[in-house]
């Protein structure tokens, strides 16, 4: 190794072993694994606001006397499979069955969702 | 996300709340088309990197190294730009749950190590490639950054597909 060299591979292990051991903040929201697969629950209640945007639409509903994050699908396949911008409204009645979030226990990823009779499957 | 709006450092959520976060967000198929170009990109970049270093490494020797430098680095250094932009696009859309993500940082952490590896690479043994042309075997320290370069790429990516999954 060149003198260069082995000052470049010096400074690229210290960037590395200094990120290694930067705090990394424990709020490991949303990801695909972060939810309890092994119970499906269901919840029925109210509306309270919907966000229709990427990378997932999301929606606030009140249920079992909480508040909680639902985790939705992208927009593009909301409105393939007939959920389209402004039909979710807050003060709807849904229900819906999913997997609730193994650390944040009002956050829950919805695989169907059940608004206005119809029964759409989100994933 | 609502729920997580305001966790996170202010630029991020500054990102994550300009104009163009706020497009992102709310035009149907920008954040979709710009997630497809950032994986295109980053297998033209990586396949081409894995062609090129298994060369080093000593596959295929009959093939001029300089020629497959020529085809392939051009593709290698357009896909990296590519997946810049494109993966900047969805940092900005989403910033605060990507920073706060355990696996982001790690990925970028070895898109640094392989930068510096390249960097390496082309400043050090790479000045005295036409010595290992066609039929030749690469000195050790090519074939060791080439092994290095592609741990890294392929490291880089697989993080960047767990992010999901964290």
């Amino acid at each position: 190794m060149s003198p260069y060299q082995a000052r470049a591979a010096t400074g690229a292990a210290l960037i590395l072993g200094s990120l290694a051991f930067a705090a990394v903040p424990a709020l490991a929201h949303h990801g695909w694994g972060s939810y309890d697969s092994t119970t499906l629950t269901t919840l029925e209640g109210t509306v309270r606001s919907v966000s229709f945007s990427n990378p997932h639409a999301s929606a606030q509903l009140e249920a079992q006397g909480k508040v909680w994050t639902i985790v939705l699908a992208p927009p593009s396949r909301m409105s393939s499979r007939g959920l389209p911008d402004g039909t979710l409204k807050s003060g709807q009645t849904v229900s819906l069955d999913g997997y609730i979030h193994k650390s944040d226990l009002v956050e829950l990823r919805a695989e169907r969702i059940r608004v206005d009779g119809k029964s759409v499957e989100l994933r | 996300m609502e729920h997580s709006a305001g966790a996170g450092p202010a630029w991020a959520l500054a990102l994550e709340h300009s104009a163009l976060g706020e497009t992102l967000r709310q035009a149907m198929w920008l954040y979709p088309i710009a997630n497809v170009l950032h994986v295109l990109a980053v297998v033209a970049m990586i396949g081409s990197i894995l062609a090129f270093d298994l060369r080093l490494m000593g596959a295929a020797k009959a093939l001029p190294v300089a020629g497959l430098a020529r085809l392939l680095l051009p593709i290698s250094a357009i896909g990296f730009v590519v997946a810049v932009i494109t993966g900047s696009l969805l940092f900005i859309a989403d910033a605060t749950a990507v920073w706060n993500n355990p696996v982001f940082v790690y990925k970028l952490a070895l898109i640094a190590l392989g930068l510096v590896n390249i960097a390496v690479f082309h400043f050090g043994v790479w000045r005295s490639a036409e010595g290992w042309a066609v039929g030749t075997s690469a000195p050790l320290s090519a074939k060791a950054g080439a092994a290095v370069s592609i741990a890294s790429w392929v490291a880089t990516a697989t993080l960047g597909r767990l992010i999901a999954y964290f």
